[in-house]
């Protein structure tokens, strides 16, 4: 799952040399689009006389469909001199490839959530490491749930459960302990050293591409 | 010399830990040691400790064991990956450098360059694994090493006063399964509670350096019991602090703390691993009243 | 084209994996982000039977759509797993794993690996990938980004290894740098290029706390009140301001028999004949059925089918207007206090006044004030989550004492010890205004209720308000409550204070291609063309006209139509151009759905003509609310396959 956050005025600002035509993406909306920033950013935009046109569209990553009501607005894009998309790397992605010629620009910086798109942001997440380590775990990713990805069991850094990077982030291996604990199944923890294999990554990676 | 080779002398271990500037200048470090290490068995030297970037570990130690010290090479896993890993235990090993303590690391985040990406390809315990892997001429990828197997005292660190002191006891036996030799622990300061630690390790059968940080002053202590993982100081500690003023200045009282701890943990543990955090100095003072 | 999350392990370490562990029960995931060719995936089958040869007893299985979605797996997980089963075995990617670890004390075992796609995609099937770096650099790269296509996510350049254009890593994929400097030439940028500072990427911009605080408000925010629904932009501001008017006699009215659920009524007037303001002019033919009055004088022109918002012909009497208004001699107050009106009463009253639920269905109200069941709760509907309606906003603002006045005759009429009025939290102003007229009355309260779109609709704003669910099939008497809309409980009020009849109603003008918009009290059977002529007509090209809003609204191809009863808004607004593509199981219908169904697969059985699946899946108990449609990413016309699901399954039903 994507979040979005408008960049910096002062980095917007840089970017629209000209007029700009602007795109919105409320595809994922539900899940997070900076809504009343980016209605506050353009109407400054508007009001300075630097806008040709808005649209305001969801899934521009659907390319048919975003491509069909795009045809209302061929003028106003060719009139601009940059579009500037508000919306995940996707979408940008998209747009610049039908508009080759043109620069276009992000407006937002993409944050990955827990989750996948298709359903509302979970408190679990999973890195699609390739080699599941919930056996070891009572269920509890060691990849996703402790901020160094440690699979061999905590590090020294808990204070009071709670994560060295973030006091509002608990301790993941903690979390994993007790759940092993209430389950008595500590012994799981007696396993051979594990090494986290990146290659899997890469591999399965590499194939889902080329399918 | 391998540290596990004194401990299998019987010998109660004392090491102390030192930090490289942010610099390349390592004369003045030498010096202090020169000064104030030539009681001590071995020498830590930090890797980039709490993610701020300094000189490195690996070439101190080197420098270190130029001027006659026996260092111990801290190796966290947060700058490096699995390559660079190995490829600095085989430099140590060439240097003839062969005490290795194995750290998991800081997060970047919490250092000096909070910008930078955290590698954690390893973690301490996988670390000791490729030490042993080493040992029996192979690499982690199963290829075999040119000559001689390299040879190391691994060890490990483990918090006996953390807040979740069965957790920690877990990975400590993973550690031990994956090769550790001796252990170094977290500052101490409540040595009833290292003593109930004790109890529980001491069925593992590896030496055990009890860890040792001299309180400076009261702030010192509130800052470690607030940010620092594994460490709490009780309120006895601040009262002694807080009774004579000029002398804890003078770092006397500090000592004194310091000192009884050691004499209170001794009969329970293998060594002593004193972090000096800048006071290389009272470290003669300190051996001296703990009578080590 | 598939995104497969993730794959069963090996042979071998699934043996080892199971070696010391029996008594299996086995939940898999039906997978996401694919081709819907088949609702249930191979893995699970493959599983048992490995399992079962292995000598292993398994104690059952379910397979579940979107195993992540913990709310509903938490409902179908709650009584299908047997005693005596020692371990679940999850086949899932690691989300639906964890979610199913999180929700049973019972130890998992992780039967798959997850697998990883290199970045993200995005709501669709596409090859654009995201990396979510929270830095994005794609206005350097000329929308290529560097991040996700080049193995080594450089920032500053190409690296020594690609060769005849190809990356190092893999000879299939582009060189990504060969490709942005490609794109940059043709734009004429690559000074701009190369005249950027030197980028270093910056690994502490992803914050786990705000991450954390976001995902935490976002589940919050989810489980309150109902399960699903969505926010469409509000665009409320057009009209909300806007002080009611009355909208101008009609020179003639054409007053459909049927603007209600039901039998249509039967008309009683005949051409020529001279009616009055409140005169009765069609009579209620059934149980489920409502009189119909005049809401102008003048005479009866025509008595015959013309056109109605529903697309068919409908018998309407026609009456053209004198001007005079002259009010009937049947409409009288009721000459009592509420207090002294009987129950009966205040039902018969509702009953001959004509009065129907307004907020859409036209459902016959007095129906509804005889439950035959103990009420607890009369709930009055001031949600109005529709996008661009502002009705009963305004009428919550000017009509504050007559919707009281309905609700405690609601509540005499049915028995009911509570009476609670909803109102979005995007109305304050209405919200205070309430709140200001019930202080002091111990039954009454109002709810302010997070703006979430279908929160209207009866299910749901009985769960948000007392936090009771209606079961399949069942109505809001059946746990207790009566719910009634704003514009409903003033034509009460009317019947009963004044004895006029629902002879008008307050209709909101709006939309984008409005050209003046506004809220109209407006006489039934106005001509839906005068009110748009009257505020200007519409403008620009590609206008569609809605009756209603813009979630449930009607389209109405032809806007010489009458206002009926449940008309609460006229809206023109953009056309939308789409094209309907492949379902790619996103899951996000599921996610939204208020009634917690599978919007996707009712597409996919109507399209294979199975109604029994469409049966058991639950489809009559669908409100097509459209929050399915609005969702969907790949612009399924999911209501209109649903409305035809629908009539498979009465279909099939009669046969039998």
């Amino acid at each position: 799952m994507l979040m979005t956050t408008l960049k910096s005025r002062e980095a917007i600002a840089s970017l629209v040399d000209g007029k700009a035509f602007i795109i919105n993406c409320h595809g994922c909306k539900e899940v997070g689009f900076p809504e009343a920033e980016a209605n506050e950013l353009e109407k400054e935009l508007c009001d300075a006389g630097k806008v040709t046109g808005i649209m305001t569209t969801d899934y521009v990553c659907n390319p048919e469909n975003f491509k069909l009501r795009l045809k209302a607005y061929i003028p106003q894009i060719e009139e601009a001199d940059v579009i500037l998309v508000l919306s995940c790397g996707v979408g940008v992605q998209t747009v610049a490839e039908i508009f080759e010629d043109k620069k276009v620009c992000a407006a937002c910086d993409t944050i990955e959530l827990p989750g996948y798109q298709g359903v509302t942001a979970l408190e679990v997440d999973c890195d699609q490491c390739g080699e599941c380590f919930l056996n070891m775990t009572g269920g509890i990713c060691p990849i996703t749930a402790c901020s160094k990805s440690l699979v061999n069991g905590p590090c020294g850094g808990t204070k009071e459960g709670k994560c060295e990077v973030d006091s509002n982030m608990e301790c993941g291996w903690e979390r994993i302990y007790r759940r092993l604990e209430a389950q008595g199944r500590l012994d799981v923890l007696k396993c051979p050293t594990k090494l986290h294999d990146f290659s899997t990554v890469k591999a399965t990676g590499a194939c889902k591409q080329s399918e | 010399m391998k540290i596990t080779e004194l401990f299998k002398q019987g010998e109660f271990v004392i090491s102390a830990e030192v930090g490289p500037p942010k610099g390349c200048h390592a004369d003045e470090l030498i010096e202090d040691a020169k000064k104030y290490l030539t009681n001590v068995h071995a020498i830590n030297v930090t890797d980039n400790q709490s993610s701020v970037m300094r000189l490195g570990s690996l070439a101190v130690c080197k420098a270190l064991k130029d001027a006659g010290f026996n260092p111990i090479f801290q190796m966290t896993c947060r700058d490096r990956n699995r390559l660079a890993l190995q490829s600095d235990l085989l430099s140590a090993a060439m240097f003839g450098i062969d005490n290795v303590l194995a750290l998991t690391g800081d997060h970047t985040f919490i250092g000096d360059h909070p910008q930078a990406k955290p590698v954690f390809d390893l973690d301490s315990a996988s670390l000791l694994y490729t030490m042993c892997q080493l040992e029996q001429g192979k690499d982690l990828a199963g290829l075999d090493l040119v000559g001689e197997a390299p040879s190391f005292a691994k060890g490990a660190v483990v918090s006996p006063c953390s807040d979740s002191v069965d957790a920690q006891l877990v990975k400590m036996e993973r550690k031990i399964a994956a090769g550790a030799e001796f252990f170094q622990t977290q500052a101490v300061f409540d040595s009833e509670q290292f003593i109930k630690f004790m109890e529980k390790a001491k069925q593992f059968g590896k030496p055990v350096q009890l860890g040792i940080i001299i309180p400076k002053s009261v702030g010192m202590c509130r800052f470690m019991n607030g940010n620092v993982a594994g460490v709490s100081i009780p309120e006895s500690i601040f009262d002694e602090l807080k009774a004579d003023k000029e002398k804890t200045k003078a770092g006397i009282t500090g000592i004194e703390i310091a000192a009884r701890i050691i004499r209170e943990c001794k009969p329970y543990c293998q060594g002593v691993h004193i972090m000096t955090l800048g006071w290389e100095d009272k470290i003669p003072a300190l051996l001296e009243q703990a009578g080590i | 084209m598939n995104y497969p999350k993730f794959v069963l392990k090996d042979k071998a370490e699934l043996e080892a994996l199971l070696a010391d562990k029996d008594n299996l029960f086995v939940v898999s995931c039906n997978k996401c982000f694919k081709e819907i060719e088949t609702t249930e995936e191979p893995e699970s089958a493959e599983f048992i039977q490995l399992a079962t040869e292995q000598g292993k007893k398994i104690t059952g299985s379910v397979q579940i759509d979107f195993l992540c979605n913990s709310v509903l797996t938490e409902k179908k997980l709650a009584d299908v797993i047997p005693e005596g089963t020692e371990y679940i075995v999850t086949i899932a990617c690691g989300l639906g794993i964890q979610t199913v670890a999180a929700q049973k004390n019972i130890p998992i075992v992780a039967a798959t690996n997850s697998l990883n796609y290199i970045g993200h995609h995005g709501m669709a099937l596409t090859n654009k990938t995201c990396g979510a770096c929270a830095q994005c650099y794609l206005n350097l790269t000329g929308g290529i980004c560097p991040i996700v296509d080049c193995t080594k996510s450089l920032l500053n350049g190409q690296c020594g290894g690609a060769k005849n254009g190809k990356c190092e890593i893999d000879p299939k994929k582009d060189c990504a740098w060969e490709n942005i400097y490609q794109r940059l030439e043709k734009q004429g940028r690559q000074q701009e290029f190369i005249d950027q500072p030197i980028q270093l990427r910056d690994y502490s911009k992803i914050n786990h706390k705000v991450i954390t605080e976001y995902v935490k408000a976002v589940r919050e925010n989810r489980l309150e009140g109902f399960y699903g629904g969505v926010h469409p932009a509000e665009r409320k501001e057009f009209t909300e301001h806007v002080a009611l008017q009355r909208f101008p006699e009609p020179e003639e009215v054409v007053i459909p028999t049927s603007m209600h659920v039901g039998a249509p009524a039967t008309p009683i007037v005949a051409v020529g004949d001279h009616v009055k303001v409140g005169q009765k002019i069609a009579e209620a033919s059934a149980f489920i059925s409502a009189n119909v009055h005049s809401s102008v004088s003048g005479t009866v022109t025509a008595v015959e089918p013309r056109l109605h918002s529903n697309g068919k012909e409908v018998v309407s009497i026609v009456i053209k207007s004198d001007g005079k208004n002259e009010v009937h001699e049947s409409v009288q107050p009721a000459g009592k206090s509420l207090d002294e009106l009987t129950k009966e009463e205040i039902v018969e009253i509702v009953k001959e006044k004509g009065i129907t639920g307004m907020g859409g269905a036209g459902f016959p109200t007095y129906v509804k004030l005889m439950p035959g069941k103990p009420i607890d709760y009369v709930l009055i509907n001031g949600s109005e989550c529709e996008p661009l309606l502002t009705a009963d906003h305004r009428a919550l603002l000017e009509f504050t004492d007559e919707i009281l006045f309905g609700l405690k005759a609601i509540m005499k009429a049915v028995d009911a010890p509570k009476g609670i009025i909803v109102i979005e939290n995007n109305k304050p102003d209405a919200i205070e205004a309430m709140k200001a007229k019930i202080e002091g009355i111990d039954n009454l309260e109002v709810c302010e209720a997070a703006t979430q779109y279908p929160q209207g609709a009866e299910k749901m704003i009985i769960k948000r308000a007392v936090k009771r669910q209606v079961p399949s099939g069942k109505l809001p008497a059946d746990v207790g409550c009566v719910v009634s809309n704003i514009s409903t409980a003033i034509a009460i009020s009317d019947a009963i204070q004044k004895g006029m009849p629902l002879v008008e109603r307050i209709v909101t003008i709006t939309g984008e291609r409005m050209l003046r918009r506004a809220n109209y009290i407006v006489k039934i059977g106005t001509n839906v063309q005068d009110l748009i002529d009257y505020c200007g007509g519409t403008t620009g090209e590609d206008v569609t006209i809605k009756m209603g809003g813009p979630m449930m609204g009607a389209v109405l191809t032809n806007t010489e139509v009458p206002v009926i009863k449940g008309t609460n808004g006229i809206i023109a607004v953009p056309t939308d151009h789409t094209q309907e593509v492949a379902c790619i199981k996103c899951g996000r219908c599921v996610d939204v759905c208020p009634m917690e169904l599978a919007p996707l697969n009712f597409a996919k059985y109507v399209d294979e003509g199975n109604a029994q699946a469409l049966l058991d899946a639950n489809i009559m108990d669908c409100f097509q609310c459209r929050c399915c449609e609005y969702i969907c990413s790949s612009k399924i016309p999911l209501v209109t396959k649903i409305g035809v699901g629908k009539t498979m399954v009465m279909e099939m039903k009669k046969k039998c």
